[in-house]
């Protein structure tokens, strides 16, 4: 007897949704991918990563992960995302850089910070100085980076997020003086980008001008990226210079959820990001010099990561003020820069 | 910019020898020799800066490059995409202008004709690296039709959607695309086997492509046919749609035995549970591989506007079609056999008949590159191209074949009655093809074939004279 034709319809529709559905993540079972997008200097930290959480994952599910990389200046790598990049996950330098692709580009929800602990920023860094061996130019506290003839190397906050936390820490200095305000220290920040011979788009561009090019006398830059170039680039080359001040710098971690819809890969997005914060995550900042935030891990190497004066992103009003009135066009930066 | 930058740099580069000369000319103990020694310091900074923000804006132009669209335009590709072509739109395009000539009786002198085979403009793209689609529609034979409409997703290498109007996968040589057939026209198995159809199917490999597979769901044509042919086109027009499916294996694909890595065999096959009537039979008529109608069932013939004595599709329609190839080196073999069971009723004098007829059809192929290009299922490149007065033949390749049609003898019995009507309609086709293929380029492709069809039945007088056919085609594709 023959089926009704509405029923012969639903029948395969039917069959074919579940075909689909189910095959999926069947299929998807044997490799899965993941492209995480992240800023400049955190090649070494998620190489070593990703080696972990590959194995991590094997023995969880008997899946095998491979994880992209892309890297390069936060602001530019945010903007690629938006243009389509497909980023499973972004790990970037700066929580506004998330919140553009959240907002301008609508590819997860405004309330991404909420989604993981610390506000999904799950190892922090700071700013610090890097010279060259026996600090010639005696360089000890911001001050000293705008001294006539002083050559200092930070990237371009339109494009690093890296160079915003630099720009940042080197106005809150200023504010912090006697007789500080807002007018000097825009006054001491112009001062400063005056001093500087080269822009680059990325945090890593600004050490090989600075470490590999042999320009300037003082790199601003991550704490990590600074101990990177002491040991990597040859510790009778360079020193750490600490100054009286920096800021609490907070790279920011989110799964980019219209990406992981479309690729079925939220499970493995979400975990990978949720594995920062496992021990064996902090353990793997700590040791790519990143500040973990499990207290265990902190102090077991603290030896690497000097007690100073932090002022955080709050005493900017959050990064929504900061990114407007310093960085957007027509902003601070673009006020001071090139007079 | 870089000029400028380039022509500092050099300029400041001739500046040092100078500033060295002065130096040496100096008491090294002096206040000007120090101050010399900064002055030089400066000036390799400035220099190491122009260095550095050269490095900068080339670095720069290399990412904007990586990311910029890209246009190609070459013999066979007009596209547009991004690097890595995970998005792009691709225009293609097949033209085919056709000669058909014949000898013989069995085929009147009117039907030579020069004809315009295919005339298809081709869309088709890919967005995210998964979802692809393709719009190729068809002007020639003057009429507009679409031919392929299609969106896919490639959600993993074993599990494809595709959704739209396209081939259903049966029958190998109708999968083979216009472009990469041997013969001018298919061979008659293909006359048994859905053309383009609506449906919806998935498909996907396994192992590398050693295994691949395709399931679907269609609206459902009579044999050969595309679902622009029918009465209402592009729609189901019967109670019932085909289910579709096809396995295809080539064990060896990724073997490093190169003598079998060209072995290919699987097995297609379609099933529906149809109700024709006799105003909408669904049934058709075959052809020969001259493209003339050699085989049909009976059509109304009583009077009034309601027909009412033609011969219908009456029940179950089952196609089976093995089928096989084989590539290695400059040789290449195609064959393949295809049966249709069908469940046909004609009703004639308030009497109504009904049976189950057995057609089928089956062919050898077999091809070979004289120019030593290596054969294969889809596409090839010609080891040289034809320019005239300069070297390179482009590639030659000579084709043969033999294949058969063979409707059920249980059609033709019943006198009037009969399903099909034996002094009009053959019971078996018998065709030896040779051919010629030249590609002087590789979008370009000039084809001589000759056929030569004997037939039994199908006239008054017994047997349908043989068919001479004498094809050639001028066709482009990119």
């Amino acid at each position: 007897m023959k089926q009704p034709h509405w029923q012969r319809r639903l029948l395969i529709a039917l069959t074919t949704s579940v075909f689909v559905v189910g095959i999926g993540p069947v299929a998807q079972a044997a490799e899965v991918t993941l492209l995480n997008v992240s800023y400049d200097p955190t090649r070494e930290l998620y190489t070593d990563f990703n080696k972990s959480f590959g194995e991590y994952w094997r023995k969880k599910t008997g899946d095998t992960v491979k994880i992209n990389q892309s890297h390069g200046g936060s602001g530019r790598q945010a903007r690629s995302v938006i243009d389509g990049l497909a980023a499973d996950v972004v790990t970037l330098a700066l929580a506004a850089d998330i919140d553009a692709i959240a907002t301008n580009g609508k590819l997860l929800p405004v309330n991404w910070e909420e989604r993981l602990p610390d506000h999904s920023a799950p190892y922090t860094s700071t700013i610090v100085f890097l010279v060259r061996k026996g600090n010639p130019k005696n360089i000890r506290d911001w001050g000293d980076l705008v001294r006539p003839g002083i050559g200092v190397i930070t990237p371009n906050p339109k494009t690093s997020g890296g160079a915003r936390w630099n720009y940042l820490a080197a106005w809150a200095w200023a504010k912090k003086q006697p007789g500080g305000s807002d007018a000097t220290a825009k006054e001491f920040v112009k001062k400063l980008f005056k001093n500087v011979p080269v822009l680059d788009t990325g945090a890593r561009g600004s050490t090989t001008t600075f470490a590999q090019r042999g320009i300037g006398d003082v790199a601003i830059s991550w704490e990590n990226e600074a101990w990177l170039a002491t040991q990597e680039l040859g510790p009778d080359k360079f020193e750490i210079v600490i100054p009286t001040i920096s800021i609490l710098a907070e790279p920011s971690v989110a799964v980019v959820d219209k990406v992981v819809l479309r690729r079925g890969t939220r499970t493995v997005a979400e975990e990978y990001l949720k594995y920062l914060y496992t021990p064996e995550g902090q353990e793997i900042a700590a040791r790519n010099y990143y500040r973990p935030r499990n207290a265990a891990v902190a102090a077991k190497h603290a030896e690497l990561f000097p007690k100073l004066e932090l002022v955080t992103i709050k005493d900017f009003g959050g990064w929504g003020k900061a990114q407007k009135e310093h960085f957007g066009d027509g902003g601070v930066f673009d006020q001071i820069y090139g007079q | 910019m870089k000029i400028r930058r380039a022509a500092a740099g050099a300029s400041i580069a001739a500046l040092l020898p100078l500033a060295g000369t002065a130096l040496a000319q100096t008491d090294p103990a002096s206040d000007s020799n120090s101050d010399l020694r900064q002055e030089i310091e400066e000036q390799k900074q400035r220099l190491l800066v122009l260095e550095r923000k050269l490095e900068i804006q080339q670095e720069a132009a290399t990412a904007a490059a990586a990311t910029a669209p890209r246009l190609t335009l070459n013999a066979s590709r007009f596209q547009i995409g991004n690097t890595d072509n995970t998005n792009f739109i691709r225009f293609r395009g097949t033209l085919h202008a056709d000669a058909r000539t014949y000898g013989g009786e069995s085929v009147p002198e009117t039907a030579d004709t020069f004809i315009l085979r295919r005339v298809r403009p081709t869309l088709e793209g890919t967005f995210g690296g998964i979802y692809d689609f393709k719009f190729m529609p068809d002007f020639a034979g003057g009429r507009t039709s679409i031919v392929d409409a299609y969106a896919a997703a490639r959600f993993h290498t074993a599990a494809t959607v595709t959704v739209g109007k396209f081939k259903p996968p049966v029958g190998l040589e109708r999968l083979q695309s216009s472009a990469d057939i041997r013969f001018i026209e298919r061979a008659l198995p293909t006359n048994l086997v859905p053309n383009r159809d609506l449906g919806v199917q998935v498909s996907g490999d396994f192992a590398g492509g050693a295994f691949s597979y395709a399931v679907g769901y269609f609206n459902g044509v009579p044999d050969g046919q595309s679902s622009d042919n029918l009465a209402t086109p592009d729609v189901e027009v019967d109670t019932a749609g085909d289910y579709a499916a096809r396995l295809f294996f080539q064990p060896f694909t990724n073997s490093d035995n190169f003598n079998l890595r060209g072995l290919g065999f699987g097995i297609g096959t379609t099933w529906v549970d149809v109700d024709g009537t006799a105003a909408n039979t669904a049934l058709s008529a075959y052809r020969s591989p001259g493209q003339q109608s050699v085989f049909s069932y009976r059509a109304n013939t009583a009077t009034g506007t309601t027909p009412n004595n033609a011969t219908f599709a009456d029940g179950e329609r089952l196609r089976l079609a093995p089928q096989f190839y084989y590539y290695r080196g400059s040789f290449g073999i195609l064959g393949e056999y295809t049966t249709v069971e069908q469940d046909v009723s004609r009703a004639v004098g308030g009497v109504t008949r009904s049976d189950t007829l057995k057609n089928s059809a089956w062919q050898a192929q077999f091809s070979w590159f004289v120019t030593g290009e290596d054969e294969a299922f889809r596409g090839f490149t010609p080891g040289s191209t034809f320019r005239p007065g300069k070297d390179g033949s482009g590639a030659w390749e000579v084709v043969a074949r033999y294949h058969e049609l063979d409707i059920d003898d249980a059609a033709f019995e019943g006198g009037a009655a009969s399903f099909a009507n034996p002094l009009t309609a053959v019971s078996k086709a018998s065709a030896y093809g040779v051919g010629v293929n030249w590609y002087p380029w590789n979008t370009v492709k000039l084809s001589l074939n000759y056929e030569l069809t004997e037939f039994e039945g199908g006239a008054a007088t017994g047997d349908r004279a043989d068919e001479q056919a004498l094809l050639s085609r001028f066709a482009i594709n990119f």
